[in-house]
């Protein structure tokens, strides 16, 4: 089971998908799609603990955070 | 005549500060018993899922969880959490908030410049926080190039771009 962490105004919204699944997993990279489309920025951990950004949708990240485009405070 | 009038003005301060006390304990008794009052964002905004501190904890999990070892300790021990610039090597406070919260450490770890940038949209701090990691540490140019300066100056932050 994979997992899209979207940030929000509610904190976070989860989207749990089966990559087994080939539907899951459509919807899930067209959810990748829309949001990198709309601004943004998708991150994974590595298994180091390290962070990477994806630019496109990578089907074995167990979990990929989105946030929104960033602004000057 | 002067300790009459300083007499006065203690007893005039008395009475005002015990007014005040007694003020602020009706009013968060009010709010205890009207629990959902607390929640600031609901006179705001409509159809939210969870409570404004609910939604607090949950950005605040999601950081933790993101964090490396080094900087959850940090941030545990001190509200604060240090990270390193991809592009530039440069370390960087951040702070709990979600804005102003930025600072480039000299090398001696003292901060010598804010930097205020965010996620479009009101995050709660947790996730403002966790996005700032992110950004500096997977593309600190892009992060620094939308973000305004401000001075810190004797320990308190001056604005110098805005």
């Amino acid at each position: 089971m994979a997992t899209q962490i979207v940030m929000d105004r509610a904190g976070d919204t989860r989207h749990n998908f089966d990559v087994k699944n080939a539907d899951a997993l459509l919807k899930a990279e067209e959810r990748f799609r829309e949001l990198t489309g709309a601004g943004f920025t998708a991150a994974v951990r590595t298994a180091s603990g390290e962070t990477v950004v994806k630019r496109t949708f990578d089907p074995n990240a167990e979990e990929t955070l989105f946030f929104p485009r960033l602004v000057g405070g | 005549m002067f300790r009459q009038l300083l007499r006065n003005a203690k007893e005039r301060l008395r009475r005002f500060l015990s007014e005040c006390g007694r003020r602020a304990r009706v009013l968060r008794d009010s709010l205890r018993r009207q629990p959902d009052r607390i929640d600031p964002s609901s006179r705001f905004v409509s159809g939210f899922r969870y409570g404004y501190w609910e939604r607090e904890a949950r950005g605040l999990e999601l950081l933790k969880e993101w964090l490396s070892p080094e900087q959850f300790a940090q941030y545990d021990a001190k509200s604060y959490f240090e990270v390193t610039g991809c592009h530039s090597g440069k370390r960087y406070r951040i702070s709990r908030g979600t804005s102003m919260n930025i600072h480039e450490l000299d090398g001696a770890g003292r901060p010598r410049v804010g930097w205020c940038f965010a996620p479009k949209g009101h995050l709660v701090a947790g996730d403002v926080m966790l996005a700032q990691k992110i950004a500096l540490e997977t593309d600190e140019r892009g992060a620094l190039a939308v973000a305004n300066r401000f001075g810190v100056a004797g320990g308190r932050n001056t604005l110098l771009d805005y």
